[in-house]
């Protein structure tokens, strides 16, 4: 699953850096140079780029807690290998990412303590139920496309050890991808019920989906340093409009009905309708499409999502359950096992 | 969900003490034999044995490689990272450690390892390294004495290769994803599908 980086615009900040050095530094990331350890760098450019790694290695981790639940009952011994490496990996860009944060000045233990008390966030997608086989299909094919498109522009960023980083797990991205396409596609050309499941849950992960990429941003963004450092490429609204491109018109052909809905607190869908704003417009090639709710989006992102609360008690969980572990590996009390 | 999971209640109290961050170590794979090592990544571990077993089961099931190497991140020094490729320069000499030598070809890139050098400090291996590997393509050389360098045995990294990986690779949904498109969408309209995927959306 994974990682947009931030999906709501950092707030804006103020900048206290000597300007012959900060014009320099912005001319060097204007002529595309990326920017590697040991470079100069404004203090304001590492604090928003600890945020976007921080909150893009929560993301990983906690994206794995869904999908993981599921593991046990994957329906065939193919689908049971494909998602434990897919959980994997997923935790693996996690680790990766949060040794990005720790060279720019975090320690690990000081994320995931913050990450378990809710002092810093995780991507808001994954405050949402998967009851079914089918969500573990909508978010790999969804979500995961979603997160592809989205790391795709970052790996066109601006700090080196980030660039490497995303174009490492990219690779592991479309693995994610094309399994989920290949699932929601097994899905769909099977029984009834199979495709109805199949709809539901693209009812449920639609929204989210589009959701995913955050709220609009602002007018001038393109002058604010995240953007004018290349922390992001892509306006939120420009790579939501090329998912609906790619997406709307595979989910139709598909058999996919493209519904706007309600949700109750569960995050289960209680009315459905067929969004009548989806088109095509053939002058521009766009589709036309309804917004997510973006009140829920806020309730969800400020903690009352349906599942916000046990994700987070897990994670402490294992933070707690963890914890005599990395002190006895940490003290050199207990040896690993001798090597055969 | 089941019902373990679900029954998950947050613990109480104040949060374990914390604990110091354990050693980073950098890891890299060869693809084949007698390929360079590349970067792959890093892993966070007490001791040499553990960062081994923590970079097979990481980055040597990412995908299939012949072997790995890792060392201390403490124990490599970096060059100067140049904005073009950096300048070769003349500095021979043989005396000293052997050091292994890594060349970044650009910056955002991986660095890949390039062969060795003798040198009596890391300073000199960096410049006898720009003399042996730079070649005008490299915008930074990283040193690492050779005996810090840890690899895995053939015997370690045969157990992970001993069936179908394919399953966790993209390409290996691509014949059965094809199928079952093309019955569909006509195979024109799939082919464009397809080359979009890959040029213009991801
Ligand atoms: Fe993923
Ligand atoms: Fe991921």
């Amino acid at each position: 699953m994974s990682g947009a980086a931030n999906p709501v615009s950092p707030p804006d900040i103020t900048i206290t850096a000597d300007p012959e050095k900060l014009a320099a530094f912005e001319q060097r990331i204007a002529d595309g140079i990326l920017i590697e350890p040991g470079d100069w760098m404004p203090d304001s450019y590492r604090t928003l780029m600890l945020r976007m790694a921080e909150h893009h290695a929560n993301s990983e981790i906690i994206g794995a807690l869904p999908e993981g639940e599921w593991i046990t009952r994957a329906p065939s011994m193919l689908r049971k290998l494909a998602l434990t490496a897919k959980v994997q990996d997923e935790v693996g860009h996690g680790q990766m990412l949060y040794r990005v944060s720790q060279e720019l000045g975090k320690s690990r233990d000081d994320m995931l303590r913050d990450l378990v008390t809710g002092v810093t966030k995780y991507h808001n997608c994954f405050n949402y139920p998967c009851p079914t086989w089918a969500d573990i299909a909508m978010v790999q094919w969804l979500i995961d496309g979603a997160a592809i498109m989205n790391q795709k522009t970052l790996a066109d960023g601006a700090y080196g050890p980030y660039v490497r980083t995303m174009n490492r797990i990219n690779m592991e991205e479309a693995f994610h991808f094309k399994s989920g396409e290949d699932m929601v596609l097994t899905l769909m050309s099977g029984t009834k019920g199979q495709k109805a499941m199949t709809q539901e849950a693209f009812d449920r992960w639609w929204p989210i989906s589009l959701a995913f990429f955050g709220p609009a941003d602002k007018p001038n963004c393109e002058e604010l340093p995240p953007m004018k450092w290349r922390l992001k490429i892509e306006r939120n609204d420009s790579l939501r409009r090329r998912f609906v491109n790619r997406f709307a018109p595979a989910a139709i052909d598909l058999g996919l009905i493209i519904n706007v809905v309600t949700k109750n607190e569960q995050g289960f869908v209680t009315s459905a309708k067929p969004d009548e704003a989806i088109a095509l417009d053939k002058s521009t090639g766009d589709w036309s499409f309804t917004q997510p709710d973006w009140d829920e989006f806020w309730r969800v992102i400020r903690g009352n999502g349906p599942c916000n609360a046990h994700r987070l008690a897990l994670r402490r969980f294992s933070y707690d359950q963890g914890a005599w572990v990395r002190r006895a590996i940490g003290d050199g009390a207990v040896a690993t096992p001798p090597a055969a | 969900m089941s019902k373990v999971r679900e029954r998950t209640r947050s613990p109480e109290g104040d949060l374990p003490a914390p604990t110091p961050d354990a050693k980073q170590w950098v890891v890299y794979t060869q693809k084949r034999e007698g390929a360079p090592f590349k970067w792959a990544g890093t892993v966070e571990a007490v001791d040499t044995e553990l960062a081994l077993q923590y970079a097979r089961e990481h980055y040597g099931l990412d995908e299939a490689c012949v072997g790995l190497i890792t060392y201390e991140h403490g124990d490599s020094v970096d060059g100067e990272y140049s904005i073009g490729p950096l300048v070769p320069q003349k500095a021979d000499g043989t005396d000293g450690d052997e050091w292994l030598v890594f060349t970044l070809a650009k910056r955002g890139g991986n660095h890949q390892t390039a062969g060795t050098v003798n040198a009596p400090d890391a300073a000199t291996a960096i410049n006898r390294g720009t003399a042996a590997f730079a070649d005008g393509k490299a915008c930074n050389i990283r040193v690492v004495l050779a005996s810090d360098v840890h690899e895995t045995t053939d015997e370690e990294m045969v157990i992970w290769r001993t069936h179908d990986m394919t399953y966790k690779l993209a390409k290996g949904y691509s014949k059965q994803v094809r199928s079952k498109w093309t019955r569909i969408r006509d195979n024109p309209a799939y082919e464009q599908y397809q080359k979009e995927d890959i040029e213009t959306h991801f």
